[in-house]
Formats: C-alpha cells, structure tokens, sequence
C-alpha cells in the first residue's frame, strides 16, 4: 500500500467569499458552510468561528476534532462512515495541516466532553491548543439525550467529520507544499536488508466498551466492539479507515485527528528499514467482560507470534477498567516472547498517590506513560467562551462536578474553572503527541 | 525575614560523642554546628538550635517529642530542619520521628537528609522531604546545600521539583509533568522499543510498584448460619442520591435500607455510574445488587442471614486509595452487626 499525504500549511483562516487556500491563508465562505452543516435536519443552531493560538478563547463542551482533507479519487474522507465503504491507505490526500474542524455543543455535554484553551496557561493542556481551528459550535435536536451523561453525539461528530470534507474540496487544484509518503511492502516481502531487522507490530487499543450502538470508535463504520483483533496495514489508520467516538473521559480520548496524523504510526515508519522492520498494526479493542479481555488478548499474542513479530507496542484509548486489557495485552505479548512497550496514562488521583493503573504487572517493563488523568487544573476567566462553560460542572463531564464543599462547583461566577485534567480534550496524548511524563514527588 | 529552626544530635550540636548520647533535649538561641551553614544559606534566620541524644530520643521517644515540641510551642518559626544524618543509624531515625511531629503538630514544611543505607530514610521518606545524603559527616556541605534547596523553595513559595530533580526520596506521589524538552511519547516510544529489542538498559516511566494484595479470604465456614452483606461499586443508589455520590471519581458511599423489601424496583433506585452503559441497571438495578435473588435465598434457607442494609459506591476512576478509605468507613458497620460474609458486586 502507498499513501500520500500532499500537505498543505495554514497560516491563518479567515471568513470571505469563497472557499479557498492560498498562501497560507484558508478561507471560509461562512454561510456556505453552514448551509451545508444544516442539510442534516438534526442539527436545530449552528455557527462557525475561527479559534488560533494566542487567541483568549476557551471551548467547552469539545466532541471530536477532524483534519481537515481531500481525497483526489473522490473517495470519502471516512469510507463507510460519511460515505460508502471503499479501501483506505492507498492513493493521494491532500491536507490542511496545523488545523482542525472542532465540534463543540451550543449548550449540552456529557461525560466524554471536555475543555480546550487557545492561550495562557490552559493552552499547553490539549494539542488543539497549537492549531489554527475552525470551530462548529451547535445544536440539535436529539433530545431524547439531551439531559443524559453518555452522549452518542452523532448528529454532531458527523457534521464535524462532513464538514472536514467539505472545507478540505478547496484543496483539490491545487500543488501540495510537500508530500509525506508512507508506503508498506508485503510483511514477506521486504528484501533481506529490512527483513534481518527486529520486526514490530503497532498494537492500538480503540475504546470499544459501549455495548449500546453509537457510542465507540468506528472501523470502516464498524463497531470497534463487534470484533477480534485483526492485522491493518498503518496507511488505512492515517487514511481514515477509523473514527473516534464519543465515551470515555475525555483525555484519554483518541480524536479523529489523532488517529489522521498518529504520531506513534509515524514514528515507527520512521524507523522502518533503519533500526526497525514496522511490520503494520495489530487493531485490537477495550472490553467490559473478562473473558473478551482475555480474549482480545489471546488473539493479539497469537497474530504477533503468526507474522514473526520481535517487538510490540501496544497503546490504549482510556483508563481504569481498559488497564486490565492494557495490562493483559502486554503480558500475553511477552509470554509469547514478544517483547513490549506500552503507551499509557495514569490515574494516580488528586494526591499522586494511588496506584497508576488498576492492574500492575511486573511483565510491564518498559512504559511510556503521558499524565495523569486526575490532576487538578485551576484557569482563569477566558474574554471568549465557545459553548457552554456551565456545562463542564452541570453536565457531567468527566473531570467537572456540579457542587463539592471544599472546592465549590467546578465553574465560577467569573468564568474561572477547577477541574480534573479528565475533561481536557484529548490532553493525555497517549497516540504519541504526549510531552508529558509522569516524575515521583 | 523567615525563621527556621534546624534540630542536631549530642555530637554536631558540640556536646560530646557516644559519651553523651542520653542527653535530654536542650534548645539554644541562635546557631550550634551545621545551623550555622543553614544561616548562611537559607532563605530565613536559625532563629534556634535544638539538640537531643541519639540514646534519649532513641529509648525515650515520647518523652522526647513533647519535651521538643513544649520548646517549640512559644516560638515563631516557617520551617523546621533536621540533621543532616548520613549514614548515622540511631540519628536518621531521630530526624525523621522529630520532622514527623513537628510537621503534625505545628503545620510547618520539615526537611532533612538520610542516607540510603539509613533504615531512617525508609521509615519517613513517605512523610517529609528527605534528601539522599551522604554516607559520612565529610558530605556535609553538599547535604546542607541540597536540604537549602527544597527549603528555600518551601519558604519562596516555589514549587519542588520532582524527587528525581531535588534529590529526595520519592515519597509515593505521582504527577505528571512537561518534559523539559518536550520529547513527545512516540519519539519516547521508539527510544525504549529499540533499546529494548536490543537487549540494551532502558528507563520505564511507570515502575511497577510493589504489589499491594490482599489475600483471598477463608470459605465461610457454615453458610447456613452466615450472615451476608452487599456491597456494590456499581452506583446503585435511591433516585434522589441522598449522598450525593459522584458518577466518577467518587469520595462518598452510601448504605441504603433493604430491611423491608424484597427487591430493589425499579424507578426507587437507579444508578449514577457513568462509567458503564445504564439502560440494564436502571431497567431493573438488581442486576448489580441482587436484593431479590439474595432475599429469596434467604427465606429459603440457603444462607443464614442479609444484612439490612447494601452498600454503595461509584468505581469508575476512584482512586485506591479513595477505595481503601470509604471500605475502612464501611467495615465497623458490617462488624457491628456481626456479618461473616461480604458479596461484593464489581460493574
């Protein structure tokens, strides 16, 4: 498979006339674009505002975040999800890089919602803190979750995914900045140079633990919970073939972004052929019961042992009861002989001072580990709230509450904020942007 | 200025040797031996010096800590330092239970310094900053200068550095932190894999802590007399939530009154775990505490007795040690009634 990715670097986005890149700059013909939001019925508000670094805006409640693309053959963007099914990883996209399409609630959240700052000290907390964002901020008219703490979001998170699609048409003409390219022989077929190298297998855990439909990471469109482990090859991962859904406290999330760009793909593609032969990735899932757990296992282990993988890495979309399947995976990768490193966050409490994972295994050896979900994060007021910053302490939200006798609600009258680190979108990183470890105090 | 006050042994408080080691507590105005370098270096005035035999704390240990605290009670101070202590068995052990006190008693940052070697450094690293010092007296002036570190730091306000940075013994606190070099955790990923899978030494960033299990209980001797409780960490609770227990992370618990009822019904209790899809348990939320089933084996003679009320909580993202506190809250109810067994339902 031979994917390229044509980059293309934005500098700023403003609102115009038409839809368009040049030099750096995006623009957006606003009404245009929500028009094209409105054509799902669901969606009752909508409004488009532009959010960069530096920019005294908070959001809050975030949903998804998607890079915006194109693809030349006019494939979907998510095949089987916003369009019809079809191969992903193969061909030409063309991206806007240093941007993303936010979805963020006009009004309501939940608990797998969370918070993201354009500057000062909450910026460094998320990695949208750092791109130039095109924010859809909206409302539907899903009532029948309106007043739930898990949310499916759908209405949204699709509208976010299309929206993507539709911003990044205006690339198609035009000649990328540069090309990344990502291009994977057959596993036995690689020549003896690559093949006398240690060979590794990427082994993602995507959160799958919703037994109701709607609510977890999509392969193809599939439910991620609906299946056993199974080998993909890493271009379909950066090409769209999985999406991210809408459970799990929110920075232990995998955006769609995030799987788009996945810097743990990228730098094991990176190695490829030096010090490494990146033998593809092994999509494994989170489970509630143990019996999949130890199943998901089992099937993991046994495909790294059936491609002649050397090394692992496994990393895991959540935390808590996903530590188990965290945990499990890597010690049957090493039974097997397989020797592995894990990627992970913690949750250590608002003390440091629980244990890091619900299950420890001195198998375990070697983790790289991205925060600690339960930190306590205090903000000031932000000038510009996008949303509905009530939302972070009435709706539930992971790392939000509504009244605690110490510390008060989680928002204040003057729009500053307590929380846990568990509501900043996708701020523990752990697909591999992570710059934060976790140090003994 | 700030004041501080450093507490030192018989022997560098100038008293004297082995000889001297069952003096009882005595406090001077003013600097005597390594509080003199303290002065010089810290951030605050040695306003005084208090010194203690090794042997008298050491035998005497109560007597000596409210001996030491009475003196202290009258004075004003921002931070209280002791040793350093090295490899000094007797004397690391006096520093730690000495900070400990007065860390409790008054409220104010301690500091010291203990080799590793010292069983001091292992019996209070958890409680207090403890530098890792020196082996001999001749470390000194490194070990004073790195105890001035973190206590400038406390008095200024500013914040410590990781045990790692600062020198101290990790007291079993995690948190996470921005590299200074911002290496992301895919680069950091590829450093240790390739270390790894070279057989070569590598740092994980989540040493696996030393097990904390507990082992599994005895067979309930004769269940047909046994009286059995239920525990869910599953978020069962009446409608209303009168304890206002949170859907994650949880703090509180609550125990619930089933004396009277033969099953939980549906639209009385529902659950607030968020944790897990809610459709099941709020349809019928005995399916995670099973009052129904238990009370029908009780009626039936399968077991002796049920407890009259269940216990709640959320697990989802509670930490251990919230855990650990709210079942150590829960257990003096359950003995109190004589209860022989605990049914602990998980989600």
């Amino acid at each position: 498979m031979k994917l390229e990715i044509g980059n293309f670097y934005v500098k700023d986005i403003v609102f115009g006339e038409l839809l368009s890149f040049s030099d750096g700059v995006l623009t957006i013909n606003k009404e245009e674009a929500l028009k094209f939001v409105c054509e799902d019925e669901r969606i009752t508000e909508a409004d488009l505002y532009i959010a960069k670094p530096g920019d005294k805006i908070r959001m809050c409640p975030v949903k998804e975040a998607i890079e915006p693309r194109t693809r030349l053959d006019g494939r979907s963007l998510f095949p089987g999800y916003i369009g019809d099914l079809a191969q992903a990883g193969d061909g030409v996209t063309y991206a806007l890089k240093n941007c993303s399409v936010l979805v963020v609630g006009k009004h309501w959240g939940g608990f797998q919602d969370g918070v993201i700052d354009m500057s000062g000290e909450g910026q460094k907390y998320t990695y949208f803190g750092q791109l130039n964002n095109i924010v859809l901020v909206a409302d539907t008219n899903e009532d029948f979750e309106k007043r739930e703490q898990q949310k499916k979001n759908d209405a949204l998170r699709r509208a976010g995914h299309k929206l993507a699609e539709f911003i990044g048409a205006c690339l198609k003409e035009l000649t990328p900045e540069e090309t990344e390219v990502y291009e994977s022989e057959p596993m036995i077929r690689r020549g003896e140079e690559v093949e006398k190298l240690p060979s590794v297998v990427y082994v993602m855990q995507p959160q799958s633990q919703m037994e109701a439909a709607g609510y977890n990471d999509l392969v193809y469109g599939w439910d991620t919970n609906h299946m056993v482990p199974t080998v993909m090859n890493p271009n379909e991962i950066l090409d769209g073939a999985i999406i991210s859904g809408s459970f799990m406290p929110v920075s232990s999330k995998w955006s769609t972004y995030d799987f788009q760009n996945c810097p743990n793909i990228k730098a094991l593609y990176k190695e490829h052929g030096k010090t490494i032969n990146f033998l593809g990735v092994i999509m494994s899932n989170l489970n509630v019961a143990l019996e999949e757990k130890e199943r998901a296992a089992l099937y993991v282990a046994q495909i790294a042992k059936t491609i002649g993988a050397d090394a692992a890495v496994v990393a895991e979309e959540g935390y808590g009861n996903p530590d188990a399947d965290f945990v499990g995976c890597i010690v049957a990768l090493e039974d097997a002989g397989v020797k592995t490193v894990g990627v992970t966050n913690e949750c250590t409490g608002r003390d440091g001072q629980s244990q890091p994972l619900v299950t420890l295994d001195e198998k375990c050896d070697a983790i790289v580990s991205c925060g600690n979900v339960s930190e306590m994060i205090e903000l000031p007021p932000m000038e510009t709230v996008l949303g509905e910053l009530e939302a972070l302490a009435r709706d539930g939200l992971s790392g939000g509450w509504a009244n605690d006798e110490i510390l008060g609600s989680s928002v204040r009258e003057d729009g500053s904020i307590i929380m846990e680190n568990n509501s900043m979108f996708c701020g523990d990183q752990v697909c591999g942007w992570s710059p934060k470890t976790m140090k003994e105090f | 200025m700030k004041k501080a006050i450093v507490y030192v042994n018989q022997f560098f408080g100038q008293i004297g040797g082995e000889d001297q080691a069952g003096i009882e507590p005595q406090i001077h105005e003013g600097q005597i031996g390594p509080a003199m370098q303290f002065d010089k270096l810290l951030d605050a005035e040695v306003t005084h010096t208090v010194i203690c035999g090794d042997n008298y704390i050491g035998s005497n240990t109560e007597a000596a800590i409210a001996t030491i605290i009475g003196m202290l009670e009258d004075k004003e101070f921002d931070i209280f330092l002791a040793g350093p202590a090295f490899q000094a068995g007797r004397y690391g052990v006096a520093c730690g239970t000495i900070c400990k006190a007065v860390k409790e008693k008054f409220g104010v940052p301690v500091v010291t310094s203990i080799n590793e070697e010292n069983p001091g450094a292992e019996m209070f690293k958890k409680d207090m900053y403890i530098l890792r010092g020196g082996n001999i007296a001749s470390k000194m002036r490194k070990d004073v200068a790195a105890m001035v570190g973190v206590a400038n730091k406390l008095l200024n306000g500013e914040p410590v550095g990781s045990a790692e940075e600062e020198g101290y013994f990790p007291r079993g606190i995690r948190r996470q932190v921005w590299r200074a070099d911002l290496k992301p955790a895919s680069e950091r990923m590829i450093d240790m894999l390739i270390k790894k899978v070279n057989g070569q030494p590598f740092e994980t960033e989540l040493p696996i802590p030393k097990m904390d299990r507990v082992p599994i209980a005895a067979p309930v001797k004769d269940l047909k007399t046994a009286r059995i409780a239920l525990l869910t960490t599953g978020g069962i609770v009446p409608v209303d939530n009168p304890d206002r227990i949170q859907s994650a992370s949880a703090t509180r618990w609550g125990r619930y009154d089933i004396s009277s009822t033969d099953a939980l019904k549906t639209g009385e209790y529902k659950t607030i775990h968020a944790g897990f899809d809610p459709a099941a348990a709020d349809a019928d939320p005995n399916v995670i505490t099973p009052v129904d089933a238990l009370k029908v084996l009780e009626k039936e003679g399968f077991f002796g007795s049920l407890h009259p009320y269940f216990y709640s909580t959320v697990g989802t993202g509670t930490t251990q040690a919230e855990a650990q506190r709210m079942a150590q809250e829960m257990v003096p109810f359950l003995r109190e009634d004589h209860v022989d067994a605990c049914i602990m339902v998980a989600t």
